[in-house]
């Protein structure tokens, strides 16, 4: 039962910032849309920009490794 | 990376001034800075004025803005029909091209006056023919009765139609035919027969409907309608050719004359040029003065080169760059070759300031490190270097796609080598089929050491980042800056070996000391640096943890070449397996050059540059001929 509950929270650990970068990318990616018509010469830094969040589901990854191997 | 300016100052006789102006025009290595003399005239002299031009050059300067009025406009009458190049040297012969410009013009705008309208009338008679041809095959149903009035009218729809129809019955009793058909543009045309003794009376009961008849050139009236196509076509064949003489003439005009228009705007506007240049220039009672900047290394030849024009009567003086001037220096990148195809990549962020670094030669070694390890597969590299050569073979070099060729080439290479070290061939393929091991370990299931390696490049990538920011500070004479830098970069070391030192005890790294070293640094920063330099330290080891990303994406990689090689061999047939696991190995590849290059690009540009490069700087636009 204890590794269910840790699996369990393995997967929430990844899987909120999951659900929080894919929000934070679609706001963006949406706004990068729109300046892009504007904008095309801003190509490359709104790349970067909508790659930023996903530090959110980088370091739940590394939280849900930890999880995984250290408890 | 950056190439060193010098800051000059350019010194002669005022009449030396357009002569001066034109040398550096030829040479294009000189970017002329009004702002540099502001400076000068606000501190010391109050004699130094901008350059008022005199009466016979304002005379002349009027003279050949109106000249090039001109001949931009009989060049924009004329058709460009001819790449040729003229040899003409137009000063000699100004004022017969200013005259000849005013015939050229009266007799190209006469020229394109009568085309347009020939071009018009053909047009017009090609809308009436397509009216009449759409009515010619209603004509079949007719009786061949040569007492019969034949109208073609246009109807605005189906109900105005059945409308007209009615009414046309009752006012002719009946003795009217009305058919109709749609054009190739779906206007809906029809064809009304009637005896001519009620031609009259049809005729005004259409006046009174407002239902218009089909336009007809007044000679082919009388004519009988089959005979009135034949008509038409034959009108407007000899209008088409009309045409076609008279664009012929205005095309032997401009195969004669437009390359000499050409080369005598191109020599205008660069005179023109000479004369906005004169803005830039300061002037005294006797002398003109110009400050700018160009390239160090071309000090010298343009000094030489100016001594040798003007016998010494004009002078070149490098001056020190001092502190204030260093966010005015314009800024220069060069890169070796290795380094230049990774300008596309430096490219994308604005320029650096001049006291700053270039970012290409630090992203030409970093980048496809951190893709190799990234990506770090033997298969895949093969593939991705083959691509690269393909790329940098087949387009001329210095084109986007070649450098995109040579930078994958490295990226590929990277690949290969971390492949080998991972021993990875198409995920675990290598191994199942031939026996190939890791020389380094497998990520696939030492997830630890991947995280821990990640963590390591990361540390040593800020920590590099961090040094160059002490050393930019140093470099723009800011010590205090520098010094706060360096104990940031102390705070960060001891902060990281403390938390080595928590995760994997050793006898010799005792976690306790290092934090009290922390400790003592961190009122030093806040002192320096106020409530954010906790943050600061934070965000540093944030910045250090982002690079994990190396491990998770080639993480998901690995797995995805996995599931792609098991699915394969879980179809029992080899030539569906090759299929569904090649399918997938080129959706990973894709996946996989993008994600690395993404996130490695993201990696210098957020955690790594912004360590130390200082962005904004002023591109070097030095002032060139627009006709070399």
């Amino acid at each position: 039962m204890e590794k269910v509950w840790i699996a369990f929270a393995a997967a929430l650990a990844v899987g909120i910032p999951a659900l929080a970068t894919a929000w934070a990318q679609s706001r963006i990616g949406a706004a990068g849309a729109g300046t892009l018509a504007e904008k095309p010469e801003l190509t490359g830094a709104i790349i970067i920009l909508v790659a930023i969040p996903e530090t959110m589901v980088i370091l739940g990854f590394v939280v849900a490794a930890m999880i995984l191997l250290m408890v | 990376m950056i190439i060193r300016m010098a800051k000059v100052e350019i010194v002669g006789p005022k009449q030396d001034l357009l002569n001066t102006l034109d040398l550096l025009h030829n040479r294009g290595i000189f970017q002329p800075d009004p702002h540099l003399m502001e400076q000068v005239v606000l501190a010391e002299d109050d004699r130094l004025q901008t350059l008022v031009l005199d009466e016979n050059e304002l005379r002349e300067r009027s003279f050949f803005q109106d000249l090039q009025e001109r001949v931009t406009t009989l060049l924009e009458l004329l058709p460009k029909n001819s790449n040729g190049s003229s040899r003409l040297q137009p000063l000699p012969v100004m004022a017969l091209l200013d005259e000849l410009v005013d015939q050229h013009l009266a007799a190209a705008r006469d020229q394109v006056g009568i085309l347009n309208e020939c071009r018009r009338n053909a047009e017009d008679l090609q809308h009436d023919l397509s009216f009449w041809e759409a009515l010619e095959p209603l004509l079949e149903d007719l009786p061949k009765d040569s007492n019969l009035e034949l109208f073609g009218v246009t109807i605005r729809d189906v109900r105005q139609l059945q409308n007209l129809d009615s009414l046309l019955q009752e006012r002719t009793q009946g003795r009217c035919y009305i058919s109709s058909t749609t054009t190739a543009d779906g206007t809906l045309i029809g064809l009304i027969a009637t005896d001519k003794g009620t031609a009259g009376n049809l005729r005004e009961a259409l006046t009174a409907e407002r239902v218009p008849e089909l336009h007809l050139p007044e000679e082919l009236a009388g004519l009988p309608l089959p005979q009135r196509i034949t008509a038409l076509r034959a009108q407007l064949t000899i209008q088409l050719n009309k045409c076609n003489q008279f664009e012929l003439r205005l095309i032997d005009m401009s195969r004669r004359w437009r390359p000499i228009y050409r080369q005598a705007l191109a020599w205008l506007e660069e005179r023109l040029a000479l004369y906005r240049a004169t803005a830039t220039a300061y002037t005294t009672r006797l002398c003109f003065i110009i400050q700018g900047w160009m390239a160090n290394d071309e000090v010298d030849s343009l000094h030489d080169d100016l001594n040798r024009s003007f016998s010494g009567r004009v002078v070149l003086e490098q001056q020190v760059i001092i502190e204030e001037d260093l966010d005015q220096v314009p800024v220069m990148l060069r890169n070796p070759g290795y380094f230049a195809p990774f300008e596309i990549l430096s490219r994308l962020l604005p320029l650096p300031k001049y006291s700053s670094y270039d970012p290409t030669p630090l992203i030409g070694l970093f980048f496809p490190v951190l893709f190799g390890m990234t990506l770090g597969d033997i298969g895949y590299g093969v593939v991705l270097m083959m691509l690269a050569f393909f790329l940098a073979r087949h387009f001329p070099a210095h084109t986007l796609a070649s450098d995109i060729g040579k930078v994958l080439g490295i990226a590929a290479l990277y690949t290969l080598v971390f492949g080998v070290l991972y021993g990875e061939l198409f995920g675990d393929l290598g191994e199942t089929w031939l026996g190939l091991h890791p020389v380094w370990f497998d990520r696939g299931k030492a997830v630890v050491p991947m995280i821990v390696f990640s963590l390591t490049v990361g540390a040593v990538h800020i920590l590099l980042g961090m040094t160059l920011g002490a050393l930019t500070e140093l470099r723009r004479h800011q010590p205090r800056k520098a010094l706060i830098k360096l104990a940031m970069l102390v705070a960060v070391v001891l902060m990281v070996l403390a938390l080595v030192g928590w995760f994997y005890p050793q006898s010799w790294l005792s976690t306790g000391p290092l934090l009290i070293g922390v400790g003592i640094l961190m009122p030093v920063l806040i002192a320096a640096e106020g409530l954010l330099a906790p943050l600061e330290l934070l965000k540093t080891m944030g910045n250090i943890i982002s690079y994990v990303r190396i491990m998770a994406i080639g993480f998901s990689s690995i797995l995805l070449a996995m599931v792609a090689n098991r699915l394969g061999g879980m179809t029992g047939d080899i030539m569906v397996g090759i299929l569904v696991g090649g399918t997938l190995h080129a959706f990973n590849l894709l996946l996989g050059v993008f994600a690395p290059t993404v996130h490695s690009l993201r990696l210098h540009y957020v955690e790594f540059f912004s360590k130390f490069l200082d962005l904004g700087g002023r591109r070097f636009e030095p002032w060139q001929k627009r006709h070399p």
